[in-house]
């Protein structure tokens, strides 16, 4: 079983410790309390340190880490799915 | 608070506290690296600080290039510094600035000379100081005298979970000690730049902060350009990060939990009355210049911290190269200092971890070389500004 860890409760994104394969469980625990913990199961393959989606985001839809926005949804992004630049980009620069 | 932490350092004549005690040979201008590289060849215990520019610079450009180098001199980890130059009136400038510390400074001109003359006019002074400064000794004083810098570099998702809160930590002691951090990095704090304007002490520094950082973004602006493809940068993004939010967010997590109450710009000092002092200093988010700049102005020991496994190093200052990516600690495990790897697999907690990047800070001020200075990672970039005239 895969592990990550999520910044802040509400955040849309989980960030995975170790490399996890395509239909694996991992397991993402809050870094404030180390109780709440959350499973998905990946629907890609997501290497150390990339993000996993915690939930539906809908495209045009902001993308929480740290409980802030890193960022928006380009297409939609399904629970479990790797989040990066391929679906999300930055609402301060890319727009000339 | 408890009792004081003591460390061991070389007093300076100016009062200022060195952790190194380097011979410094500095050149005024690329046409003078050769000479230069002549005496640190013949001379054991030199430090030669070779670079590419000095020539036809103008402006603040140009003002900035004698802060960067008279500030390297005059550094505390610096016992004494030779400065070479094709001529010797800008050679002069930079030497002055070196003299105000009260440590020996000499000049050494190449024009009328040549560089084989030249090498062994400056080697004999150099020979000199080196003996002269083995004498120097290490003395117990404060940890309040100690200069820091903090930076990240090849950053990845880990280092904002793990290495920069820990280093976060580390800063909060060195501060609560009474001593002084300074960071940087402007563009890339992009995202979370209101974050750090609402740490900063009152209204007149919050906006010499938000002048600094817009017209740094509005120069880039100027180009045509913004700095998506740069920010995040390639490693960045193989190591998860996907916005310049997301960088940022991560990168100052390791400014710790106190106040910022200093504000300085490429060509401000440090205040000279200072205790637990946290400054915010506009620098490129380059690792090599802004080391160098941070350096320049008083920085006796760097804190580095890397996702993908930034290499860089400092020829006048120790930088300690802190990671929490087990792959990048295994891998390239010869340029790293701290492994905080267990931090990020929580088998350690935060505080311990921050506790490990202060001990091992004490233990590289006390005189451990750090894997960047044995692997003689002497990288010493000052920012240019300007295109030369």
């Amino acid at each position: 079983m895969g592990k990550g860890l999520i910044h802040s409760k509400d955040d849309d994104v989980c960030v995975v410790v170790a490399d996890v394969k395509q239909g694996e469980e991992v397991v993402c625990s809050s870094i404030e309390d180390p109780r709440y913990t959350v499973v998905i199961k990946a629907i890609n393959d997501i290497p150390l340190g990339h993000k996993i989606a915690l939930r539906k985001i809908g495209e045009g839809n902001d993308v929480k880490k740290y409980g802030r926005s890193i960022g928006v949804a380009t297409k939609e992004i399904s629970l479990g799915e790797h989040v990066h630049v391929h679906n999300i980009k930055s609402k301060r620069w890319g727009k000339r | 608070m408890g009792k004081t932490i003591e460390i061991k350092g070389y007093v300076r004549e100016d009062g200022s506290v060195g952790i190194r005690n380097h011979v410094a040979i500095i050149p005024l201008d690329d046409l003078s690296n050769t000479a230069v590289m002549g005496v640190a060849k013949l001379v054991r215990g030199t430090v030669p600080l070779p670079h590419h520019y000095g020539r036809l610079q103008f402006g603040k450009d140009l003002d900035l290039m004698f802060h960067i180098l008279g500030g390297s001199g005059a550094n505390a980890n610096v016992a004494g510094a030779i400065v070479i130059g094709i001529e010797e009136n800008w050679a002069n400038k930079v030497a002055d600035l070196i003299a105000k510390t009260g440590k020996p400074v000499e000049v050494y001109p190449i024009e009328g000379y040549g560089d084989l003359r030249t090498i062994e006019r400056a080697s004999r002074k150099a020979k000199e100081m080196v003996q002269e400064a083995s004498e120097k000794q290490r003395t117990t004083v404060d940890l309040s005298s100690i200069v820091m810098s903090i930076k990240c570099g090849e950053s990845d998702t880990t280092s904002g979970l793990a290495s920069n809160p820990a280093t976060g930590i580390a800063v909060d002691k060195v501060i609560d000690n009474g001593g002084t951090v300074m960071f940087g990095e402007t563009s890339e704090l992009t995202g979370a730049e209101d974050i750090v304007a609402e740490k900063i002490r009152d209204e007149e520094l919050r906006k010499k902060f938000m002048k600094i950082y817009d017209e740094y973004i509005t120069e880039v602006e100027s180009k045509g350009a913004d700095l998506l493809g740069s920010q995040p940068t390639q490693g960045n993004i193989k190591g998860g990060l996907s916005t310049i939010e997301e960088k940022a967010l991560g990168n100052i997590q390791k400014l710790g939990r106190r106040e910022v109450n200093c504000v300085l710009d490429y060509l401000d000092e440090l205040p000279s009355n200072r205790h637990g002092t946290l400054c915010f200093v506009n620098t490129s988010s380059a690792a090599a210049e802004a080391v160098t700049l941070f350096a320049s102005k008083g920085s006796v020991i760097h804190l580095f911290t890397t996702g993908q496994g930034n290499i860089v190093g400092h020829p006048l200052i120790p930088v300690v190269k802190i990671t929490a990516n087990p792959k990048t600690a295994k891998l390239m495990s010869e340029h790293i200092d701290v492994d905080l790897s267990e931090l990020l697999e929580m088998r350690i907690s935060l505080e311990e971890a921050g506790e490990r990047v202060f001990q091992y800070s004490l233990k590289t001020i006390n005189g451990r070389l750090t894997a960047s200075e044995v692997l003689q990672h002497d990288e010493f970039v000052p920012i240019k500004l300007y295109i030369s005239a």
